[in-house]
């Protein structure tokens, strides 16, 4: 069966591997250490450090800077037909020196473009910006998105941004003319209602909470309604959440519509026909349970499989997902979900004619 | 089909709502602006709130995010408790795709004969 991997995490080696890319003046700053990048504001208690125990990175950091690594650990022993690369270092969490933050988003995507997507045609790629520049964020959009392996724009979850909110639709603006995808994906800054919690423990579990406000904020301010075009992933978020999300905002929308009435359809018929959720981490739910599940949702297009590597919440392409789930659902949870969203049809976009909107 | 005189024709009034019983089972009269005379079922499809507490009023539309326009004054019926709007044009409610609730109001024909309002059920 064919794997599409919505959800792996490339790295540089260092953030000094940056600077190549990088114009005056913030060259000298990443070359001269001024600003070393992020740490995350915990300790991992995994046993390989954030990391599965049997990827090391060369610093020790939760990531993977070797490509032959990846290679040989995931793309080709599970045979992946794509593995879309959304990255962990995103500059929307500074939330200062703007410029900076958007320069290092278009540094970060050269470095990609030339040390990931260039190896490998089953990589997908995506942009990286500073959102909370939002014009800059579109103008690097535009940029990257003649990339023939860039098919989505993602969306780091801080502790800050809810993306409905009208000051992000440039975002969103060039999302749709170029013709990409939108994805979510936390950040370690992203934060449940209370905060993070008092442990790693609490902050992990916290993560989905962090996702499904930025779906209600969605759709609530209309994001799905201006661009019918666009459709939004929801990485590493979860997913079993998704029912409920659907029925209270319907009943929400039934009662309240007076309020938002720029929402043209049930929010619960938005989310079927243009959300998606990748799957890992998966809760630990028998064949029957993801069936349930799934009857709920009211759809088996919603699921995308995702393994998250190289990171120590793995899943398994061929364990994590039953197999006792009919064949065409669990084809569809491995590869024809992921590969609709992206529109890759059977080949790779890359032996595909260039599809980015040129006006 | 039995016919009901259920009240005068000036007891119904634009922009408000006048119950009525037909047998036991409550039915609310409004007057769209057109001059026509609707009657409804008096209890709401969601979970059966007496519509006679409801409101009577127009509704909102937007083509943007945060550009309301208001229209259809005397036409939407909000159900008192949860708020649900129904078009007394059609007794559909206003939202789309309202799949798996039969969310509608039932409406009755009226003839009006002299100054009575007559309810066919
Ligand atoms: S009972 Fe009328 S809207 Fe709920």
């Amino acid at each position: 069966m064919r794997v599409l991997d919505a959800d792996v995490h490339e790295s540089f080696g260092s953030i000094k591997d940056l600077a190549p890319y990088l114009p005056e003046p913030y060259r000298g700053w990443i070359a001269s250490g001024a600003w070393r990048g992020f740490s995350q504001p915990f300790a991992y208690t995994s046993p390989g450090l954030g990391n599965r125990a049997d990827v090391r990175s060369k610093d020790g950091s939760a990531s993977v800077s070797d490509y032959g690594q990846m290679r040989d650990q995931l793309l080709d022993p599970y045979d992946l037909g794509h593995a879309v690369l959304t990255g962990y270092f995103y500059p929307t969490g500074l939330k200062l020196q703007y410029g900076l933050a958007t320069a290092l988003a278009a540094a970060y995507n050269d470095y990609v473009a030339e040390h990931w997507l260039a190896k490998d045609k089953r990589f997908i790629g995506s942009v990286q910006i500073n959102a909370r520049d939002p014009d800059a964020a579109a103008r690097e959009i535009d940029r990257m998105a003649a990339h023939p392996q860039v098919r989505q724009v993602l969306l780091p979850v801080v502790d800050d941004i809810a993306y409905g909110h009208p000051q992000y639709r440039p975002i969103f603006e060039a999302a749709n003319r170029n013709r990409l995808m939108v994805a979510f994906h936390h950040t370690t800054f992203a934060q449940g209602p209370y905060g993070m919690g008092l442990h790693y423990m609490e902050r992990h579990a916290l993560l989905p909470l962090a996702m499904m406000p930025q779906i209600i904020s969605l759709i609530c301010n209309g994001v799905f309604d201006a661009y019918p075009n666009l459709r939004f992933m929801v990485l590493e978020g979860g997913f079993s959440w998704l029912p409920h999300v659907m029925w209270r905002l319907d009943r929400e929308y039934r009662q309240g519509r007076i309020e938002v009435p720029w929402i043209k359809k049930l929010p619960s018929q938005h989310c079927r026909e243009r959300l998606r959720l990748s799957t890992q981490p998966t809760e630990d739910i028998t064949g029957d349970q993801w069936m349930k599940l799934i009857d709920l949702m009211g759809t088996d297009d919603v699921l995308v499989f995702s393994t998250d590597y190289p990171h120590f919440d793995f899943d398994d392409p061929n364990a994590a997902i039953p197999r006792s789930l009919p064949e065409t659902t669990r084809e569809k949870i491995l590869w024809r979900n992921g590969a609709e969203f992206y529109d890759l049809g059977d080949a790779p976009k890359s032996e595909r004619p260039l599809e980015a909107a040129a006006e | 089909m039995a016919r009901h005189s259920v009240c005068k024709v000036h007891d119904v009034a634009v922009g408000a709502l006048t119950e009525v019983k037909v047998g036991r089972s409550p039915i609310v009269l409004s007057r769209l602006p057109s001059g026509e005379i609707r009657a409804v079922g008096g209890r709401c499809p969601h979970q059966g709130a007496a519509l006679r507490h409801g409101c009577v009023s127009g509704t909102t539309g937007a083509d943007r995010p945060n550009e309301l326009t208001y229209g259809c004054e005397g036409e939407i019926l909000r159900c008192p408790w949860h708020g649900f709007e129904f078009s007394l044009r059609d007794g559909l409610p206003t939202t789309p795709d309202s799949e798996g609730l039969a969310l509608r109001l039932r409406l009755y024909e009226v003839e009006v004969e002299g100054d009575e309002v007559v309810v066919v059920t």
